[in-house]
């Protein structure tokens, strides 16, 4: 056993690895006893045990998923671990926490989240490109420098936003600035003349927990549709215009199409 | 002597003696060193023609001298890793520094090297001494035993030691070609003695997103 002492920092094995807790600040460690966890695709670095990684189409899982997932949405990029002994988590060397829920619901950006336990409720939140968690269990997510929690009335930059609990969903808020004629729309377009780059926000409000990374690195995230066309559907069917925008993201201001829109084209 | 300045630094204590580092990878010195480019892995001309034949390429500079020498790449996380003998196999791109007593070489690989997407050669380090690999994050060292095999997968596999024997394994089925995979197609299993080290990112394998 001492053979290899003093190489690296601390050398793991399976009974010196956490109980579903981070091993270090990059990468969390989930004990399955014959249990099971929801994770993203490819976000597992190593596992003792035996193990089984299953797609959510898997006949077997069938009960699970009719009871913990409810997103069509992103079935492709979640499988099912299944089996005993410890599995390491990790996602690009970003920052992991586990948030733990009691009856509660929180909302992460969907490239953020890496696993959940199936006694949450997995669903697709109205805002596009989040997802929401419901019930009590545990949630490990991911964020580009540490998270910083928040209590709303709050304004947060999008890209700094990593999720929120127990509050109502956010809206839009765009400064005064840019609802002035066309200068405020070519400003805001060509940065020429004092732009600050901050004039669009998410605004929250009511009682509850606003999560921000303490960075504006955001993950890229896989595509991953857009809601049906529905009647009272937001978001639903929405154009999509290249691949690097989120689902049916809200349209950044001083895309051309505002432009248009001032001018009623 | 090597010793972490932080995480992403490795300083090297050096009396009249010398190290084999990446090469271009020294920040900073202090004292008298000289910096020598080293042909071929300084591993001689069969190991020029081993390293240009496999692909497993290294540039290596020996650094030689009195004081103290900084060394860092692209502010990867650097490990330090203690050789009493035995193996190390670690990718030359994941090679920051050596003692200049140990030996390196090129090893085959086999399916593992092809999964990870970085050749089906690696770069072995072998006897007395010291060595600096890096990492994406910093590393997770997992010990395997004879009760305790170890399965990674290939994107976050940077280094292992000691006596371990290793094999491959393909979650493949024909779910994955609808789509339906288990996001973990293929794995490598360590079993044995030793030490593995992982990364908390993975690479872009060939199979990263089936």
């Amino acid at each position: 056993m001492s053979q290899y002492a003093g190489s690296g920092p601390t050398v793991f094995d399976p009974m010196t690895l956490p109980v579903d807790d981070n091993v270090n600040k990059y990468t969390f460690c989930v004990e399955l006893k014959g249990s099971q966890w929801f994770l993203q695709k490819g976000k597992m670095i190593a596992y003792y045990g035996s193990m089984e990684f299953n797609g959510i189409g898997h006949g077997r899982l069938d009960r699970l998923v009719r009871t913990s997932f409810h997103s069509p949405l992103h079935a492709s990029d979640w499988v099912v671990a299944d089996g005993s002994g410890k599995m390491l988590l990790a996602d690009r060397a970003f920052d992991v926490n586990a948030y733990d829920l009691e009856d509660a619901n929180m909302t992460i950006r969907s490239g953020n989240l890496l696993a959940f336990q199936p006694s949450l409720a997995l669903k697709q939140s109205i805002v596009p490109g989040f997802l929401t968690l419901i019930g009590t269990g545990k949630i490990v997510a991911a964020s580009s420098g540490p998270v910083v929690f928040m209590e709303p009335p709050i304004r947060v930059d999008p890209q700094a936003l990593v999720g929120w609990a127990d509050c109502p969903s956010p809206c839009h808020h765009y400064d005064h600035a840019y609802m002035t004629g066309l200068m405020g729309g070519l400003r805001a377009m060509t940065g020429i003349g004092g732009a600050s780059g901050e004039e669009h926000q998410f605004e929250f409000v009511g009682a509850g927990t606003v999560l921000l990374q303490s960075s504006e690195n955001l993950m890229p995230e896989q595509a991953t549709g857009v809601v049906p066309h529905e009647p009272g559907v937001p978001g639903g069917g929405g154009v999509r215009t290249g691949p690097s925008q989120q689902a049916g993201a809200p349209r950044l201001p001083g895309q051309l199409g505002d432009l248009q829109r001032r001018f009623g084209l | 002597m090597f010793r972490l300045q932080g995480s992403k630094v490795l300083a090297v204590d050096m009396t009249g003696d010398a190290v084999k580092a990446k090469n271009g990878s020294m920040v900073a010195y202090d004292g008298q060193m000289a910096f020598k480019k080293m042909t071929g892995g300084g591993e001689g001309i069969r190991g020029m023609v081993t390293r240009r034949l496999t692909g497993e390429q290294m540039t290596v500079m020996e650094v030689r001298g009195q004081g103290t020498c900084w060394f860092a790449d692209r502010a990867s996380e650097i490990n330090l890793v203690n050789l009493q003998g035995d193996k190390l196999y670690v990718e030359s791109s994941n090679l920051l520094a050596t003692d200049a007593g140990l030996r390196t070489g090129t090893t085959f690989t086999g399916l593992r090297g092809a999964s990870q997407g970085n050749g089906l050669f690696t770069t072995t380090v072998e006897g007395h001494g010291q060595a600096a690999i890096m990492s994406d994050g910093p590393a997770v060292v997992l010990r395997v035993s004879r009760q305790y095999p170890l399965t990674v997968d290939p994107g976050a596999y940077i280094a292992h030691q000691g006596n371990l024997h290793q094999s491959f394994q393909s979650g493949v089925t024909f779910r994955t070609f609808f789509g339906e995979g288990g996001g973990e197609a293929f794995q490598i299993r360590f079993e044995g003695d030793g030490l593995v080290y992982v990364q908390p990112s993975e690479r872009n394998t060939i199979a990263g997103d089936v």
